[in-house]
């Protein structure tokens, strides 16, 4: 399964979410819209994963590359998470430089 | 028991090919949705590093096999690329600190060895031989056959976790 992706910027929020799988064939998708997302220089960037099935180490290194595009004053929000992809995450403490949550804020 | 004979380059090159083989040998061993996520990202990385690291982007061989053994499934990635001990990379630089403050990558073979509950390399007529093992959970061993080849190798925990 390829990666299906929809960003939205909203009031210094940038919401992307993600569906299907994150690989070293679609890393690159997410890269590019991490640049996009940062030229808006949000305080926020949410990534919506409810939907999303595999990430692999290339997955990962999005997440460093994120946090080293937004700077160290932007929250990094996973949301809804799957255990399988929660626990590749977990297992190389990214956690620790992301926020997991069950849900949105509202 | 199932073969699968890959060429190709470049990072992803085997991305898709195993998801479906492992997809596949998952089926045979009934194994449980968590199981057959582990075995692939585990192949995955594997073969993902023998593409950017062993074969450096350009062009070459993997061969892949797989099977059911009781209660043990198996992948052997067979590779042409210089010789590589996954057990001796150590990924502790990399996970003393900060994840997002060290090196973009290193994770790969580390989150394979620790998905895994067997990992065997080695290196014979110019072949690197890494194998792959997965414990069936106890709910997943009345599916699947048990008269797979046995491979000469016993599992043996992965040297990366």
């Amino acid at each position: 399964m390829s990666l299906h992706t929809r960003m939205v910027n909203e009031d210094g929020v940038v919401t992307i979410r993600l569906a299907g799988e994150v690989d070293s064939r679609s890393a690159h998708r997410l890269n590019e819209l991490i640049i996009e997302a940062a030229a808006a220089s949000p305080s926020r960037l949410v990534l919506l994963t409810e939907e999303l099935t595999y990430l692999s180490s290339a997955g990962l290194r999005c997440l460093v590359f994120a946090h080293q595009k937004m700077g160290p004053g932007v929250e990094i929000v996973l949301v809804g998470t799957r255990p399988d992809v929660a626990e590749t995450i977990r297992m190389t403490g990214f956690d620790r430089s992301v926020i997991m949550q069950d849900a949105v804020d509202q | 028991m199932m073969d699968r004979r890959l060429r190709a380059s470049g990072p992803g090159a085997f991305t898709r090919d195993i998801a479906n083989l492992v997809a596949d040998l998952a089926r045979e061993a009934g194994l449980a949705e968590h199981d057959a996520y582990r075995l692939r990202l585990a192949a995955d990385e594997i073969t993902t590093n023998i593409a950017m690291h062993g074969y450096r982007g350009r062009c070459g061989m993997v061969e892949i096999s797989g099977g059911v053994e009781d209660d043990w499934v198996w992948l052997l990635v067979v590779d042409e690329a210089p010789p590589f001990d996954p057990t001796h990379w150590s990924p502790s630089p990399r996970r003393a600190g900060d994840p997002v403050d060290g090196p973009v990558g290193g994770h790969g073979l580390f989150l394979a060895l620790r998905s895994l509950d067997g990992f065997t390399y080695e290196y014979v007529a110019g072949r690197n031989r890494n194998m792959l093992w997965l414990r069936r959970s106890t709910a997943d061993r009345s599916v699947g056959p048990r008269d797979s080849p046995v491979p000469n190798m016993g599992p043996a925990r992965g040297g990366g976790g």
